[in-house]
Order: C-alpha cells, then structure tokens, then sequence
C-alpha cells in the first residue's frame, strides 16, 4: 500500500514538473509577445496580461507542491534540530499532518466554495472571457496534491519510526 | 490585545517553532483567528481561499519569476564571473583586496537581478573558495557575502519593492522606489567595504590585487554586455518605455540571448532544469505572498494597525523616537521572519503611525527594506544566512558571531537611512518623481 502511494507520488510529481516547466515557459513568451506587439507591430495586445495573471496563479499553486515534495519551502529547523532523532520523527509527523490539515481546509474546502460562489456570479475575464470559477480551481487542485503528498510523507515516516521500534526491542 | 490576536500570535510562535513551513504556519493562524472572529469555520475557509487567489492576481507581481528566472540564467551563464573580474580590477587594490571584491560584485549583481539570495548562491558560489584559497577566514568570507548580497535589495531592480508597491495600494510607485534605493544601496555597500577594510587590517587577511589599467579596461569590455542589461532594465522603466514586469521579461530575454547564445555556458538542454528551479522557487515565494495577505486582511479586520498605531503614539510623540521604535520592533521581528511576510503584514500595520508623522511613503519603504535585509542575515529565519553557510559549507552557529561587526555597519546604514530622507529622496526628487 505505502509503495504504491510511493510511486504514485513520484508519478504525479514528474507529471506536475513539467507542467510547471511548460507554464513557466508560456509566461515568459506570453509577455515578450506583450511588449513585441506593443513596439513592432504598434498593436498592442489585449490579452497578454491577462493570461499572464491566470498562468501565474497555476504556476503558484502547482509550484507550491511540488515545493512541499521537494521541502523547498521555509521553515525554522533550529529547535527540533536540538530534538532527540525519535522526537524529530515525532515532530515531522506533527508537521505533515498540519500541512495536510491546512491544504484539506483552506485550499481544498475553502477552495471549492471559492470556485462554486465564483461560477454562480458569472464572472468572466474581460478580454478572454474565461469563467474565473476556473481560474480558481487552481486552489482545490493543488489542495488535493498537497493533501496526497502529506498523507503519503506521514505514512512514510509513521513506517521508519515502527522498523526503528522494532529494532530497539529487539 | 483581544483574545482572536493572542491566539493568532501564540499559534504562530509555536507553529514556526515545530518547523511548519512558514506560509502553513500564517495560513493556520490566520484560519483559526478568522474562525473565532468570525464564528464559522467554513466562512473563514472560504475568505482565506478567496484572499490567497486575489493576492496573487497581479500584474505587477509577475516581474518576480522574471527576475528569479533571469537570475539563474545570469548565475550559470557566466555574467556573475564577469563582473566579478570587473570588480577585481576596480577595487582589488584596495586593503583586503578580495573581500572588497565580494562586496563590490554584491552590489553589481543586485543591480541586474532581484533577488539577494540569488546574489549569496552566484557571487558566493566562486569568491568564498577563491577567499579560502588566499587565507582569508572561511566564516568571515560567508558573513561578508551574505551581508553583502543585501544590497541588492536596496539597489534596483528589487522583488521586495515590488511587493512594497503591491501592498501600499498604489501609494508608492516602483519606478520611484527603485530609483529611491540606489542612493542607500551604495551607502550600505560603502559601509561593508569599510567595515571589511579595518577587519583585514587588523587580522593581516589577504593580499591586494593591482591589475595594469590595460587588464581593468579588458575587465570592463568582458563585462559590458553584462551591464548594458542595468541600463536596458533601469532605463526602460525609468523612462516609461515598459512596465517593471515587461522589463523583468526582457532581462529574462536577454541574459538567455547572453548566456547560451554569445558566452554559451548555459546548454539548451539545461533550459527545462531552469525553468523548473524558478518556478518551485517562485511558488515558494507566491504561497508566502498568498497567505501573507490573508493574514494581513483579518489583521486589517481586527484594527489592529489602529490598535498599534495608538500604542506608539500614546507611548511617545517624538517622531525620532517613534522612528527608532518601529526600526526596533522591525528587528525583532526580522529575525524569526522571512522578508516577503513581513513586508506584506507589517506595512499595513505601521502605516497609520507613518501617515500621522508625514513620512514619505517611498522613504519608508526603503527604511522599512533597510530594516529586514539585517533579518535576512540573522538566525533562526535568515535565507541569506542560511544559502551562504549551505555556498561556504560552514555552519550557522559559527558564521553568526562573525556577522556582528558587519551588523553594526549595516545598523550605521539604516539609521542614516531612517534620519536623513534625503538618501532616498533626493534622486526620485531629481528625475521628477513626485
């Protein structure tokens, strides 16, 4: 079960990389066109940051966790660093399910309401006419990733401390 | 204090002291303030979610992954080196030869990228072995480098002052704040070469490098396309020609035209890697924006700005004094705070007690910047400090002692800042910006 939760994460994180790859790309292009439109064709776009807007909240929130597999994100690592190594595994158990809790809560629950109060309004982007709904499902998105890394991540370390258990009582 | 704040600060601390990444630990507390404040978990669920995807729709946010993108690229392909050797033939000569070369290149590569941690990974990456190798202490040379790259911040183009703009609503212009910084910029970075200068004296480090004016003037042409990207992005914004973001994706254009095409240390094949790397840190990033502004709206909801704002002034209405008070509350909570967060939640907070004291709101900003860079340098929550002992494979608990003296020059920098507007006024005032 815990292996194929292993792999499935690992799937998911390559899949997610290289959307991210692509997204990023697509911004850099998306404004140069803006400025290139705007000098060389002295037709400036109507568009181009607009999707700029709406790429970088995707760019943002898948980022975001692929940056929690990867533990790039900030954190004070001073005090439970002074942990001893069972207390830290304890510590980090806390912590995944804290970061679970809160992508579950804000991101994914949060974000669901967002996304159906958004739709029932019918606000739509001015130039592309995109339902903002949809640009807001980036949140509930990512939140199911960030909840699936988590669990995984917990599940993980809740293993490593029964094998360390078990080879202390024998 | 009422009682949804007490819990919001004392859930924070502990959050943070657990090691919950810092953006999970503002999106926490600020979720179960809002909860109590509001009465209902669910709206408060919706608010947060909702105030995490308007925070980061921006236009203006955007030259950020720009410029952590351009960074990289100018990092591995080449243009750190050369302006590197460019300092060497400038200011080599000077006493503690390679240490005023850090600083130097610090400071020239703040002014093509916006980021100081990028500065602390590219400059620090070759100059602190290039230090060891000529004796200098290991942990005096990651201290300078860290403090060093803070200047970057101050001198223009700079992510932070982009975030100062987005939170001060529209007060403050980005063209104004960057040409606000250059001046403290230079005088920060002075301030280090000084402190750096007395220090090698005084322990017989390292050795001075006097380069024939033939070898500085080869120097400057290798660099120079390096630089012309300063007066490409600088000089676009500042004479309206694009916005800080069409900029930031033109310096993304150029140094990768520079870096794989003319100096071709960057493969086409390491391109995909790049990208990947300034998106994870752009999220990293954009998250803590996110849930910085949520916890700066229920902040804002809970009136608290006012609540503080009477305090100040109830304690003293001595401008000067107030000034110092809030560089000292800004310290204190530097130090276990990550820039971004910190601009974002303490800017609306003070912002009551800077109007009522009619301080110029870009002179602020800078002061406000000023302030955090030495946060950025100090444990337990320091990026710079912790990227320079990760680049000078030493410890926090060793370099810390060795950051003092360059503490108190950087404290010299604010306090001249903090009095004397007219460091960060003076060349906005110049070029008609306001």
């Amino acid at each position: 079960m815990l292996r194929f939760l292993i792999q499935f994460k690992n799937g998911l994180n390559r899949v997610l990389e290289g959307v991210l790859i692509l997204l990023m790309g697509l911004l850099v292009l998306d404004v140069l066109w803006q400025v290139a439109s705007r000098y060389l064709l002295r037709r400036p776009s109507s568009w181009t940051d607009e999707l700029a807007t709406l790429l970088i909240i995707w760019v943002a929130m898948l980022g975001a966790s692929v940056a929690f597999i990867r533990q790039s994100h900030l954190g004070v690592d001073y005090f439970v660093g002074k942990l001893p190594p069972r207390a830290r595994v304890w510590s980090e158990l806390v912590v995944y399910a804290l970061v679970g809790f809160f992508a579950g809560a804000v991101l994914l629950f949060g974000g669901i309401q967002l996304v159906s109060l958004t739709l029932l309004t019918n606000q739509v982007s001015p130039a592309l006419g995109v339902k903002m709904g949809h640009v807001y499902l980036a949140l509930p998105v990512s939140g199911v990733f960030i909840v699936v890394f988590a669990v995984e991540a917990f599940l993980e370390r809740l293993a490593s401390l029964r094998a360390g258990s078990k080879e202390a009582s024998r | 204090m009422n009682s949804p704040m007490l819990v919001l600060v004392l859930l924070f601390c502990g959050l943070l002291a657990l090691n919950v990444p810092v953006a999970v630990a503002i999106g926490l507390s600020t979720l179960a303030t809002a909860a109590l404040a509001m009465g209902s978990f669910e709206i408060a669920a919706a608010t947060i979610a909702q105030r995490m995807a308007t925070g980061v729709y921006s236009f203006s946010l955007l030259a950020i992954p720009f410029f952590i993108l351009s960074g990289l690229l100018m990092g591995q392909g080449g243009i750190a080196r050369r302006l590197t050797d460019l300092a060497t033939a400038l200011v080599g000569r000077f006493p503690g030869g390679l240490a005023q070369v850090n600083v130097l290149s610090c400071m020239l590569f703040g002014a093509v990228s916006g980021s100081a941690a990028a500065a602390v990974s590219s400059i620090g990456g070759f100059i602190v072995p290039e230090m060891q190798r000529q004796k200098y202490n290991r942990e005096f040379s990651v201290a300078l480098t860290v403090t060093g790259a803070t200047t970057g911040l101050l001198i223009p183009p700079s992510n932070i002052m982009i975030v100062y703009a987005l939170v001060s609503g529209g007060a403050v212009s980005i063209t104004a704040l960057f040409l606000a910084g250059i001046v403290p910029g230079i005088v920060v970075g002075l301030l280090l070469m000084l402190t750096a200068a007395v220090l090698c004296r005084r322990h017989g480090y390292g050795e001075r490098v006097v380069l024939p004016w033939s070898a500085t003037w080869r120097a400057f042409r290798r660099a120079f396309l390096s630089l012309l990207l300063v007066a490409i992005v600088l000089g676009g914004i500042l004479s309206g020609a694009f916005t800080a973001t069409e900029a930031a994706a033109i310096a993304v254009a150029y140094s990768f035209v520079l870096s794989v095409v003319i100096y071709r240390e960057v493969k086409p094949r390491d391109l995909p890697g790049i990208l990947l790397q300034a998106g994870v840190t752009t999220a990293v990033v954009f998250f803590l924006i996110a849930t910085s502004m949520a916890m700066s709206w229920i902040l804002t909801l809970e009136e608290i700005p006012q609540a503080i704002g009477a305090g100040l002034t109830g304690l003293t209405d001595n401008p000067l004094l107030l000034l110092l008070l809030i560089n000292l509350l800004l310290l204190a909570a530097g130090t276990f705070m990550d820039m971004t967060p910190a601009v974002l939640i303490f800017t609306p907070i003070f912002w009551p007690v800077v109007q009522k004291l009619g301080m110029d709101p870009v002179h602020f900003g800078i002061m406000l910047i000023a302030n955090l860079c030495i946060g950025l340098c100090t444990p337990p929550v320091g990026t710079c400090l912790f990227v320079g002992c990760g680049v000078g494979k030493t410890s926090i608990a060793k370099v810390t002692p060795a950051t003092l003296p360059f503490f108190v020059a950087m404290t010299v920098g604010l306090l001249l800042i903090t009095y004397v507007p007219g460091l960060s006024l003076w060349l906005p005032a110049l070029l008609g910006m306001k």
